[in-house]
């Protein structure tokens, strides 16, 4: 046989080899849960029978010698003289990983490599021999490791490995007297043709040919976006009739391109039984594994990125989640732990969930513990939200473990699964029950080449954005912009249904062009505003046009421009022109309004502080000058008080009051903020009490005078834009309408700087 | 002159291999998978001799063996059985069942073109 088919040859044994070996794991782990029936057993020794007989006519004569010895064992079990224990799956699994060894070796480096397996081989012969002694070919095996064992004894020509039993016709009667007329086999030769292919009714094709098929099928998406574009222009209806069919067919074909590159996700999970396997014996608990949905389809690179997620959020499943039989016991649950994998289809997105019915996630316990580790401030730690703190576990530096053990913390953790998930575009979910169960809940998009997205334009250039992160479209026209969009110290929001949306001007983002520029040219007309999300949280990007959805092509990045954190990658338009596709949690965090700063500034700031985060707190609201709505957090409120005018005194040119045997200086608010007018107190026409907001810090106290008090309530308040204006630190929504937060501290240190002396 | 053969194996490695071999000087090679597959081929197609491994899902060499023998037509069509040295009792099973000859597996180009040689001459 020539060399080049030999190659061929074993490369096509090693694809089968490997595809036996990983059904063969399968299977011993289906008998170690008590499905040894004859098929099974069957189906395992066949599998090395085949692997034994190609390796021997292939001269593989190690991995031959190897697998003879598997194969005398589970001959024996087959036949039900030894039963199937689980030390005699155990060593078979050892047995599967030293083949599979010799066949990465063949693959690698064309040989069998040069372990030594006669422990192995020992203990598969012994398996042989103890269980009730067993008969034959039990001292042949470790000869079997250098040489295929001597031919059994037979008749005829032995030597030559071959014979005939000399028993009736066998060749003289010349073949098929053929009774059923000879065009009867003529008729169904076609037929047959699909018969005796059944074998070859599936094909393996390479992995980098599907890739250029869909490479090349992409191409041709392009192309026939910009012939549609190009037939739109024209009236000819035979073109624009050729036009559709290219659609139609272009589409199909797409569809069965992408289909080709689908793969189960059970090629994935086919791992998990023997990683849960070993892990729980490691561990000491006791653990089912069940699978829903194995046939679930998604594209083949999208399951290469998912499986070192997947196995992660297993390990820890295992790990973490679960507990020991005795914990469980106490806790009146079932000894064995249960892990549920579940897949399906749901709005173009494959679904993954990962449930354990194990301890559950303790909301407290990750508190403190992200409270040691830094990775959240007291203060943050105690606003923050039942699920808020859930999804700690999946902050950058956070792990639960007490120690790192060798079975999950390996210096990846949460964070660094959640990443992966979001590279290709995929959300993870954690919902928990104390006590009770942990679910992971991934989303993933089923493909990664072609997407569909939505074509916006800015300054006169394109761009993409994935539909997955869009979430609605809002135009304004010219006087909704004015009643609806509160330009709060430089920074516009728009009031949509009540929150506030921060806005992205993409001009302003992309170009780095002063933000008054833009929004003087968007405020003289509607502007378009795309309502997106990323990493949880909304904000509205405002473009100069909206086009159409389109399926798009995604081209990556050259180098140069791969560090550019606003776009994904490129693709082309219909008129052959380049369009950026943007990356929305890219372009949020260049905008800052969902980024790290963010978090830092709260971590940093004091409770009263100004800055986009959920915060209840009890508020005081009052008026200054007019009809000037503004706010103090209550926990800097004093007392209350009305004071007579005519009680106003003098003092270095000063307005005070005498008030509980000392001296309050009076400020007036009005005349430290925006806006404000510095007439005096004495002034005016009116005679009712001044109304005074005190605030105390420690001995000192200071008289804030507003025009009235209005109400105290609770809310959760979104405090969004900081102020750079002095007086205010910023503004929220506070019963439906946007009031400035008052900043006592700026306003005292302007009016009334002895009150920092000590 | 070539002649058309049946090689039927699980292992789609051996059957390629098979295949390769006997094409090499000329002759005609069908594929199937087990013996199930191969009994179809055989209702479709003429076939001079058949290469059969004995164990196969579905339907083994052996009950393939019988069945075929069970066709008047098919009485005297020459069927080698690959047979593997750890099984000897097979041999003696296959020719129970109507083999023609059988050949140990492993084996090697050479001893298939004899054994083939052998049979069709």
């Amino acid at each position: 046989m020539n060399e080049e088919i030999q190659k061929q040859l074993i490369k096509d044994h090693l694809i089968e080899s490997f595809e036996g070996l990983e059904q063969f794991d399968d299977l011993l782990l289906a008998i170690e849960e008590g499905r040894n029936d004859s098929d099974t057993l069957n189906k395992i020794f066949r599998v090395i029978h085949t692997i034994k007989g190609t390796s021997g006519c292939l001269g593989l004569n190690k991995l031959e010698g190897v697998a003879h010895v598997g194969e005398n064992l589970l001959s024996q079990v087959r036949e039900g003289q030894i039963p199937a224990t689980k030390a005699v799956t155990s060593e078979l699994l050892h047995l599967s990983d030293a083949l599979r060894e010799m066949l990465t070796s063949v693959e690698q480096h064309d040989n069998e490599g040069d372990t030594d397996y006669t422990n192995l081989l020992k203990k598969l012969g012994e398996l042989q021999s103890n269980p009730e002694g067993s008969h034959e070919s039990t001292p042949g095996t470790l000869s079997a490791e250098t040489e295929p064992a001597t031919p059994a004894p037979a008749p005829t020509d032995e030597d030559a490995g071959f014979g005939l039993f000399d028993s009736e016709p066998a060749v003289e009667a010349p073949p098929t007297p053929a009774p059923q007329a000879t065009n009867a086999p003529e008729e169904k030769s076609s037929s047959e043709e699909t018969k005796s292919s059944v074998a070859d009714s599936v094909i393996r094709v390479r992995v980098e040919q599907l890739d250029k098929l869909m490479n090349l099928v992409g191409e041709l998406v392009l192309s026939r976006n910009q012939i549609l574009q190009y037939s739109g222009q024209f009236q000819d209806d035979s073109l624009s009739v050729a036009a559709q069919r290219l659609n139609i067919i272009t589409t199909e074909l797409q569809e069965s391109v992408m289909k080709a590159r689908m793969q189960p996700i059970g090629n994935v999970w086919s791992k998990f039984p023997r990683i849960v396997r070993d892990l729980s014996g490691e561990l000491g608990k006791k653990v089912l594994l069940k699978m829903e949905g194995k046939e679930t389809e998604l594209d083949r690179t999208i399951i290469e990125c998912i499986k070192d997620p997947l196995t992660h959020i297993i390990r820890n499943a295992i790990d973490h989640g679960l507990e020991n039989p005795d914990q469980r016991d106490a806790a009146a649950k079932d000894e064995t732990g249960t892990l549920l994998l579940k897949a399906f289809h749901e709005g173009g997105q494959v679904n993954i969930e990962i449930t354990d019915d194990g301890r559950g996630l303790n909301p407290a316990k990750l508190k403190e513990k992200a409270l040691e580790k830094g990775v959240i401030t007291p203060n943050h730690a105690e606003r923050m939200g039942e699920q808020e703190v859930i999804n700690l576990i999946f902050a950058p530096g956070f792990s639960t473990a007490a120690a790192i053990t060798n079975v999950s913390g390996r210096g990846v953790g949460m964070d660094v699964v959640k990443t992966n998930i979001e590279k290709i575009g995929g959300s993870i979910d954690v919902i928990t029950e104390l006590g009770r169960r942990t679910t992971f809940r991934i989303k993933i998009p089923l493909t990664l080449a072609i997407i569909p997205a939505l074509i916006v334009q800015s300054a006169n250039e394109r761009f993409s954005i994935p539909q997955v992160s869009l979430l609605e479209l809002v135009r304004l026209e010219e006087e909704q912009i004015k009643a609806d969009i509160e330009i709060i110290y430089g920074s516009p929001v728009y009031r949509l249904r009540g929150n506030l949306l921060p806005l992205v001007y993409l001009n302003e983002v992309l170009e780095g062009s002063t933000s008054s520029d833009s929004q003087e040219e968007s405020q003289s007309e509607s502007i378009n505003i795309v309502v997106l999300q990323a990493d949880g949280k909304q904000f509205g990007l405002v473009v100069d046009q909206i086009h159409d959805t389109e399926e798009i092509v995604v081209k990556p990045l050259s180098k140069q421009l791969k560090h550019i954190k606003c776009f994904a990658g490129a693709t082309i338009m219909g008129d052959g022109k380049v369009a950026l596709i943007l990356d929305v949690l890219g372009l949020a965090q260049q905008a800052s309004v969902i980024s790290e700063a963010q978090e830092q500034n709260l971590n940093g700031a004091d409770s009263n502080q100004a800055a986009s985060e959920e915060d209840r707190q009890t508020y005081l609201l009052f008026n200054v000058h007019g009809d000037g709505r503004m706010a103090l957090p209550l926990n800097s409120v004093a007392r209350l008080e009305e004071i007579p005018r005519e009680n106003i005194e003098t003092a270095s040119a000063k307005e005070v009051v005498q008030y509980r045997g000392q001296i309050l200086p009076l400020i007036r608010v009005s005349s430290h903020i925006p806006g404000g007018t510095t007439s005096t107190f004495t002034e005016g026409d009116n005679t009712l009490p001044l109304q005074v907001v005190v605030h105390t810090t420690g001995e000192k106290s200071v008289g804030l005078v507003v025009d009235s008090i209005n109400d105290i309530v609770e809310e959760t308040v979104t405090v969004s834009r900081k102020s750079d204006q002095t007086g205010i630190l910023g503004s929220a929504v506070i019963q439906d309408k946007v009031v400035d937060l008052l900043d006592i501290e700026g306003i005292l240190k302007t009016a009334e700087p002895s009150f920092f002396e000590a | 002159m070539g002649k058309t053969i049946l090689t039927v194996d699980d292992a789609s490695t051996i059957r390629k291999m098979v295949s390769y071999t006997l094409k090499e000087k000329g002759h005609e090679v069908v594929e199937a998978a087990d013996g199930s597959q191969a009994l179809d081929v055989l209702q479709a197609k003429q076939v001079d001799l058949i290469l059969s491994d004995i164990n196969m899902p579905v339907m083994d060499g052996l009950e393939m063996t019988r069945q075929i023998r069970s066709q008047p037509s098919n009485r005297s069509l020459p069927i080698i059985l690959l047979t593997t040295e750890s099984e000897p009792a097979k041999k003696a099973e296959g020719k129970a069942a109507g083999a023609t000859g059988w050949i140990v597996k492993p084996f090697n180009p050479n001893q298939l073109l004899a054994i083939v040689d052998k049979v069709l001459n």
